[in-house]
């Protein structure tokens, strides 16, 4: 197995994986998705809300914000010695209080504040709430680790996905240069070259085929590796991309032992 | 009511980019433009801020919170 990054920014992961199978390449992007645990708030206590918005959208709102999560520093609740009541090792409090004066106020995520410097909102420009003029919010809320099989709000991404590498091919003795292919194609890899046509950044082709039925001759053709995949991670703030990938990977491994020592044990 | 936090389908956060959206829409640039610059690619996230329709504004027109004054009797 064989890993390429292609592109790496600080929310998003671009690599190249050969030598694997689908199977494999699946159960990344599940690990990734449902068993990898990121904070997220949890529970609410809602001390005084005179805001519009219902007590149960001002939480759901909150669970939804991202929070920078370190995973070594906390537990997961069902693993934690408290089982599961909640302590310092796997619980955050996060307190918000905002008063609007004379004016309507927004109480944006970066208003919360948490007893736990390192656990706080990924991005602090998420409006909550509107208030207007001498409304009150004060809030009380418990983050905590989950992972995306029990809520999507636990899930340290916002979309994991992998195609197959594609193979854009164009037979020189077929090809008649009529250009028709390079008009049709969405993502511009087909270029007219002089007198022939030729392929550039064939990573991006979404592989639609669309240059494959303009052609009348039948030069184009579009194949795909079986055993690579482009994979495209993106975060949602709540851990860097690549950590995201190493923790799915390493989940996966101790899972796979898992497995093979139950069967082993039969 | 207001922004979603994220984008309904893939979960993305959406709703950090809102006011610069907002802003920069209403100063006449090309909302396609706007959202290919705050990296909202997909059209499931584009969808969220291009059709949302801020009611909390209406509805805080009849907020019901105490003056200061009515607070103290």
């Amino acid at each position: 197995m064989e890993i390429t990054i292609i592109h790496k920014q600080s929310d998003a992961i671009h690599f190249l994986v050969e030598g694997v199978d689908v199977a494999f390449a699946n159960a990344l992007r599940r690990t990734m998705l449902t068993r990898l645990p990121a904070m997220a708030i949890d529970e609410v206590i809602v001390i005084e809300n005179t805001s519009v918005m219902y007590d149960e959208m001002l939480a759901h709102r909150l669970g939804l914000i991202p929070l920078i999560t370190k995973l070594d520093d906390y537990n997961l609740p069902q693993e934690c010695d408290c089982e599961g009541k909640g302590c310092s090792l796997c619980q955050c409090t996060l307190t918000l209080e905002k008063e609007a004066g004379d004016q309507e106020t927004v109480v944006y995520s970066r208003d919360l504040s948490s007893q736990d410097p390192k656990v706080v909102p990924a991005s602090g420009e998420i409006p909550i709430v509107k208030l207007a003029p001498h409304q009150r919010l004060i809030v009380e809320a418990y983050a905590r680790l989950g992972t995306g099989a029990e809520n999507a709000k636990f899930q340290p991404v916002a979309t994991v996905a992998y195609k197959y590498v594609p193979v854009v091919s164009v037979d020189k003795t077929k090809c008649d240069r009529c250009g028709a292919c390079v008009e049709a194609c969405p993502k511009k890899i087909l270029k007219l070259d002089g007198d022939k046509v030729s392929t550039q950044n064939t990573l991006d082709c979404s592989m639609c085929e669309a240059c494959v039925q303009e052609c009348e001759s039948g030069a184009i053709t579009i194949d795909s590796k079986k055993d690579s995949f482009l994979f495209k991670v993106e975060s949602s703030g709540a851990l860097p991309p690549d950590e995201i990938v190493e923790r799915a990977a390493d989940i996966l491994k101790e899972r796979v032992r898992e497995a093979l020592e139950f069967a082993g044990s039969l | 009511m207001i922004i979603p936090v994220r984008c309904f389908t893939c979960g993305k956060v959406v709703a950090d980019k809102y006011e610069q959206f907002k802003r920069e829409v209403r100063q006449g640039e090309d909302p396609a433009v706007v959202l290919d610059r705050l990296g909202l690619h997909r059209y499931c996230c584009r969808r969220m801020l291009l059709s949302h329709v801020d009611v909390i504004d209406s509805f805080m027109a009849f907020a019901t919170s105490e003056s200061p004054g009515a607070k103290q009797s």
